[in-house]
């Protein structure tokens, strides 16, 4: 195999080593509840119509329909912290739909987005495998809320590795582009 | 291009780290634009194989440089994940790799919905329409990318004509959800994102939605309705739309694959209906109906939302639910349009060719036995468009029933397996469970490559095997 050849194999197998690499997996945030909400799906016949003790974020937003509200609580890996602030990935979301009177839902003031890690509440109620109030969708309709944790804003610091990327990668695309215009017209 | 608009986002938003992988991912693709022109220039028109070639080249291309934004995000496990998720949204899937859907930017949301919406219509069929001037080539390329249907004489004219018809359904659909989550409580600015998104992921049959719980978010009959009505909109022949733009509003009552689509579509729902009432999943018909339908409509027309969590369809749905909803997304939605499948017109051709069989074995030997479909005009069966039907279908099969034995290789339950390979492969995005950041890495590639392969049809993907090939042997 000559030296060409050696090189190409060695670029190839970075270029594939960089596309596969898996991102940093540490130590993730374990699920408070018990049980969680991935095992009242996994299980719903076994939990239906039970009283269940839930805690998790708060996140996107209130949904306020009458006297009631929606809310989406997650006990994910991102509970306590999320990948904006440093959380290690711990794979996707995962959380329940609970409907509750609307008084107790204004006790959220904070929502789970990029911005904020959201209000950590503790909830108690009825677990619906498939709800006939609400088109057979699986929800928690609690009767309890109390805010364990208040959420909080989230920084967005900007990377200054990125700064000089950016500007790196902003030069080399105007000098292309000056020397396509250099370039002769058929 | 289409970076700009997630850019303007995260400046709007103040998401300064979020705009700056923006302004990163648009100097990497200008550099390459710019320098791909300066080292392979030429003035001479494109053959077949080069139209083919450039459709499917494109797409890698595009998905390389489309998983910046992503993997610069921080929310990728992979640079492969970021590409997944890419070639998901190009693709119109809706599978995703992405974690924390939860807490991304905006800028981020934007991206991958305008991924899904732009590649709903086709990376081809943007640079027709903004780009190209109308070379005889650039029809090669066009068909290239899993689109034939001519709808006016230019090819430019009818990618023009594919974005007008796209963009008024932007505006009404996006309003229409927009109202209706305002009275399902959402905040103003919020809710035009979300409306504007879960358009886009209708529209385009993807499937991706802004938050983690899919369309199960809402709540909603109303929002289920407008998104059903988008969704099957989006998934029929843009030929037929124009067919109707134009006037001819019994077009959807006779086109071959409204047809087709309404007769799977009735069965699928009904065997899952059946097989959910048995094991008494719901509690009432009402609740029945409307988790079955939308499930099904939604795999049908490869689109992807989802009423009910992903792992549902193993721990409720069971089995039968689940084969049904498999049989749905593999025949898919119609040819020429955004959504993926073996295409409602080849099961259309299909059906015809075995009754035409049938008929002349029952027919005396010296009758002749003709039949006809009716696709925006009354076209005559003849044994080439049959066979290519007959071809195309099989080269689906095989691809889902090879995913299906891979993932029964890595411990994955048959039915399960089935389920997320014809997913892919058809571009749907229904999930059971099986497709996650920590799936093996030659399920995630085999999974890319079926998306790839479903939405361009194989050929142009041959294609550009073949010329890969031909290069390496310096022919």
């Amino acid at each position: 195999m000559g030296g060409r050849a050696i090189r190409a194999w060695l670029a190839a197998a970075v270029v594939l080593a960089c596309v596969f690499a898996p991102g940093l997996a540490l130590a993730q945030q374990p699920s408070p509840n018990d049980p969680t909400s991935a095992e009242l799906v996994e299980r719903p016949k076994e939990f239906d119509g039970k009283t269940v003790e839930y805690t998790g974020e708060v996140v996107g937003d209130r949904m306020v329909r009458g006297d009631f509200a929606w809310l989406h609580i997650n006990d994910d890996a991102y509970y306590l912290k999320n990948v904006e602030e440093g959380a290690e990935l711990g794979g996707y979301n995962s959380g329940h739909a609970v409907w509750l009177p609307a008084a107790l839902a204004e006790q959220v003031t904070t929502f789970g987005d990029y911005q904020h890690e959201g209000d950590v509440v503790r909830i108690a109620g009825t677990f619906n495998a498939a709800c006939g109030q609400h088109g057979g969708d699986m929800d928690i309709h609690a009767t309890s809320l109390e805010v364990v944790t208040p959420g909080h804003p989230v920084k967005d610091p900007i990377h200054p590795w990125k700064v000089a990327l950016a500007a790196l990668l902003v030069l080399t695309a105007a000098a292309a582009w000056y020397l396509h215009r250099r370039e002769p017209r058929f | 291009m289409l970076m700009v608009l997630p850019l303007v986002t995260s400046v709007a938003f103040g998401e300064w780290d979020t705009a700056l992988d923006f302004v990163i991912s648009i100097g990497a693709c200008l550099t390459f634009g710019f320098g791909s022109q300066l080292l392979c220039r030429t003035e001479k028109d494109l053959d077949w194989s080069h139209g083919l070639v450039v459709a499917s080249g494109s797409w890698v291309v595009a998905t390389i440089l489309g998983a910046l934004p992503h993997w610069l995000s921080g929310h990728e496990g992979s640079y492969l994940d970021a590409m997944f998720d890419v070639m998901s949204g190009y693709t119109t899937t809706g599978l995703y790799l992405l974690q924390d859907l939860d807490h991304i930017a905006h800028g981020l949301n934007m991206w991958r919905h305008l991924l899904t919406y732009a590649g709903g219509q086709g990376i081809v069929v943007i640079a027709l329409t903004f780009l190209f001037k109308g070379t005889a080539g650039a029809y090669k390329v066009y068909v290239g990318e899993g689109k034939d249907e001519r709808l006016l004489p230019n090819v430019v004219q009818t990618a023009r004509a594919i974005w007008l018809v796209s963009l008024t359904y932007l505006v009404i659909g996006t309003l229409a959800l927009w109202v209706t989550a305002m009275f399902l409580g959402q905040e103003p600015v919020r809710g035009l994102l979300h409306a504007l998104w879960v358009f886009m992921g209708a529209w385009s049959t993807g499937g991706f939605a802004p938050q983690s719980y899919n369309t199960l978010y809402y709540h909603s009959l109303s929002y289920e309705v407008i998104s059903v009505i988008i969704f099957i909109a989006g998934s029929f022949n843009f030929a037929l739309h124009w067919a109707v733009w134009t006037g001819k509003r019994r077009e959807i009552v006779r086109n071959v694959e409204t047809i087709s689509f309404a007769i799977t579509l009735s069965l699928t729902v009904l065997i899952a209906t059946f097989a959910l009432a048995k094991a008494g999943v719901y509690p009432d018909a009402m609740a029945l109906f409307r988790k079955a339908f939308y499930q099904l409509a939604s795999g049908h027309t490869t689109t992807g939302f989802s009423t009910i969590y992903a792992r549902a369809f193993v721990t409720q749905w069971g089995p039968v639910g689940m084969i049904a909803t498999t049989i749905a997304m593999a025949i898919g939605a119609s040819a020429c349009s955004t959504g993926g499948g073996i295409k409602g017109i080849r099961m259309g051709v299909m059906t015809k060719a075995i009754l035409q069989d049938i008929r002349k074995l029952i027919s005396p030997e010296s009758a002749v036995v003709r039949a006809k479909f009716h696709h925006v005009k009354d076209v005559a069966l003849d044994d080439g468009l049959v066979r290519t039907a007959f071809t195309i279908t099989v080269l689906y099969v095989t691809l889902y029933g090879a995913g299906a034995v891979l993932g029964s290789l890595h411990g994955i339950p048959f039915v399960d397996s089935a389920f997320e390979i014809v997913s892919a492969a058809s571009n749907t995005g229904l999930s059971c469970g099986v497709t996650t950041p920590m799936m093996p890495w030659d399920m995630k590639v085999v999974y890319l490559i079926a998306m790839w392969l479903g939405r361009l049809e194989f050929m142009s993907v041959f294609a550009l095997f073949g010329f890969l090939v031909s290069m390496v042997r310096g022919r």
